[in-house]
């Protein structure tokens, strides 16, 4: 309101430093702006992620992790008994404990067997290295980026114009719903063994189900984001003398984008959590058939190490999208 | 700023607009509604809600067709939207990606005009709309006034024989609203533009009004028209002194009790049903 009244009157400096502080997306009574409040429980627009409490929780986890593996760690003698067993399957090594059964399965989140945040670094260090099966970690990372950079790209290629066609014509809505509704619930897992039959084993099938799984996101998102387009903005367009290809590429695709970002974040998302199982279908490199490689050697430090891999890397992706957004899509929500 | 070659006068022949309902049945949102008004006047569409104003104003700009009827803009019939009808909305109609400069230029920039001559062309119309120094900033930046400002220009940059405003101020607080009033008669006297603009306040009707129609509902009409002085003195006198004056009061008086009618009406004729 002052902020109204002030710029009206020919934009004071005051006004000014309000419209910059709105850039940023300062509120005036956000987080710790205002502890006058008396209203604070239900007053969730001021609620952000503390910081201080994310370390805690970071803490809290690692400490859990190291309590586990010592709670529920091996008596020493079986531990010492399986010193060098490390490339020996988990049956040979049952073999040789007779207390290995049914009753003892506790037994194997022995350091070795469940291993402690020491030697989940240790195998970092040495995936970092020597890499694993024959591969650089480099390499695994790199095929595993690339499967979902390719899914990726092609789902959006194809999604987004069927999205937008979704959203401009009542006819290739009412066609392509059909086929979207079907397809959208099925997890793209279920078509993992039709996958390797049609198409065989290695890169081919796992990009392929990784697109299945980013086309319907794109579409939808792409749809939506459509339909969020305001009939005032259209209008004024094409007032403005725009044809109809300028409207769709100078006011229906920005208009659409924010939308359309969601969708990527999701797709991303969804993609990076197929990525592991689409690599089962028989492809040597990945971070998913890395840890599929390490299965059979027993080595559930390099298993666990690649988990902590793909998490990571899950939300540094995640990370770099937001930024992404920030930058490209500065306008998101202020519409 | 240049006469627009298809400017002239507007010619409304009875226009009539029936709107078929999807449960069956239809509604007369327009009935006979003729009336000419020619190059320079401002119009304001007045009346209770369901009176037809809106949808008059949209069959102006060309995006709805009448179901009978004919308009003209200086002899040439109007059947879709056209450079030479610009439009201002309520709000949301800015591009929100683009900055202020950018929106002003995208008629322009639409037609492919020479960049220079548009960019000396939105410095000029930044100024006339007191936003001189704005034009790198991006519209969700800007207050809802300076935003309305924005549209302004951007219609204006195409340089359209008329302005059609549906409800421009409805979303602006009281004292941004009054300023922006006298931006638009400064607007309206110095381009010579033809303005049509809808609007719910009787006193920004008989204030901004060159000249007024009052629109009754049951079918849409033209219920009663004014020809007022107060536009014209508003650009000499103080605003809030006019609007106290005698005069003012007694048409302001006079307007709201003939739409009281009318909705008094109406809510007779619902309880009836």
């Amino acid at each position: 309101m002052t902020d109204q009244l002030q710029t009206a009157s020919g934009a004071s400096s005051e006004g000014m430093n309000s419209l910059l502080t709105n850039r940023r997306g300062w509120r005036p009574g956000g987080a710790g702006g205002d502890s006058r409040k008396t209203v604070t429980f239900g007053d969730s627009s001021a609620v952000r992620s503390s910081p201080a409490w994310t370390v805690v929780a970071l803490i809290f986890m690692g400490i859990l992790w190291w309590a586990a593996t010592k709670a529920w760690g091996f008596p020493a003698e079986f531990a010492a008994a399986n010193e060098g067993l490390r490339d020996v399957d988990l049956q040979a090594a049952c073999d040789r404990d007779e207390t290995c059964g049914r009753d003892s399965y506790s037994q194997f989140l022995s350091p070795r067997t469940f291993p402690s945040p020491r030697d989940t670094w240790t195998a970092m260090v040495e995936l970092w290295n020597n890499g694993f099966a024959n591969e650089t970690l480099w390499a695994h990372t790199w095929a595993s980026l690339r499967r979902v950079g390719l899914g990726m790209f092609w789902g959006v290629v194809i999604g987004v114009p069927v999205g937008f066609a979704m959203g401009l014509s009542s006819r290739l809505r009412g066609f392509f719903d059909a086929p979207v509704e079907l397809f959208r619930p099925i997890p793209p897992l279920a078509l993992l063994p039709l996958f390797i039959l049609m198409f065989g084993i290695g890169d081919r099938p796992a990009v392929r189900l990784l697109f299945f799984a980013a086309l319907w996101i794109m579409i939808i998102a792409a749809r939506s984001g459509v339909r969020t387009a305001n009939l005032s903005k259209v209008r004024a367009a094409y007032s403005l003398g725009a044809s109809k290809w300028q409207v769709l590429t100078r006011v229906l695709l920005p208009n659409a984008l924010p939308e359309i970002f969601t969708g990527l974040r999701v797709a991303l998302g969804v993609c990076w959590g197929t990525l592991v199982a689409a690599e089962l279908v028989g492809t040597r490199v990945g971070l998913g058939s890395m840890i599929f490689a390490a299965r059979p050697f027993f080595r559930l430090d390099i298993m666990l190490a690649g988990v902590v891999i793909i998490a990571l890397l899950g939300v540094l992706m995640d990370v770099i999208m937001r930024f992404l957004e920030a930058r490209l899509i500065p306008w998101r929500g202020k519409g | 700023m240049t006469e627009h070659g298809g400017g002239g006068q507007l010619r409304v022949e009875s226009v009539d607009m029936v709107y078929e309902l999807p449960k069956g049945g239809s509604v007369q949102a327009l009935k006979d509604v003729s009336f000419d008004l020619e190059q320079g006047r401002l119009l304001t569409l007045l009346g209770p809600s369901g009176c037809g104003k809106t949808t008059l104003l949209n069959i102006l700009a060309g995006f709805l067709a009448p179901t009978g009827g004919q308009v003209t803009l200086g002899g040439s019939a109007i059947t879709g939207p056209g450079q030479d009808r610009g439009m201002v909305f309520q709000q949301g109609a800015l591009f929100e990606w683009l900055s202020v400069e950018k929106n002003i230029s995208f008629g322009p920039r639409m037609k492919r005009a020479d960049k220079s001559g548009t960019s000396a062309r939105v410095e000029d119309l930044l100024k006339t709309v007191g936003l001189g120094g704005f034009g790198e900033k991006m519209v969700y930046e800007l207050s809802g006034g300076m935003q309305q400002r924005v549209a302004l220009a951007r219609c204006l940059a195409n340089d359209p024989a008329m302005i059609l405003m549906d409800e421009p101020l409805g979303a602006l607080d009281a004292l941004t609203r009054e300023k922006m009033q006298s931006l638009i008669l400064e607007l309206w006297s110095e381009t010579g533009k033809t303005i049509v603009l809808v609007t719910h306040s009787v006193e920004e009707a008989l204030f901004l009004g060159d000249i007024l129609f009052v629109m009754a509902p049951r079918p849409g009409r033209i219920e009663r028209t004014y020809e007022l002085p107060f536009a014209k003195m508003g650009l000499e006198v103080e605003p809030r002194e006019l609007k106290r004056s005698p005069e003012f009061v007694d048409k302001r008086e006079e307007i709201l009790s003939l739409i009281w009618d009318m909705e008094e009406q109406i809510m007779g004729h619902e309880g009836e049903a």
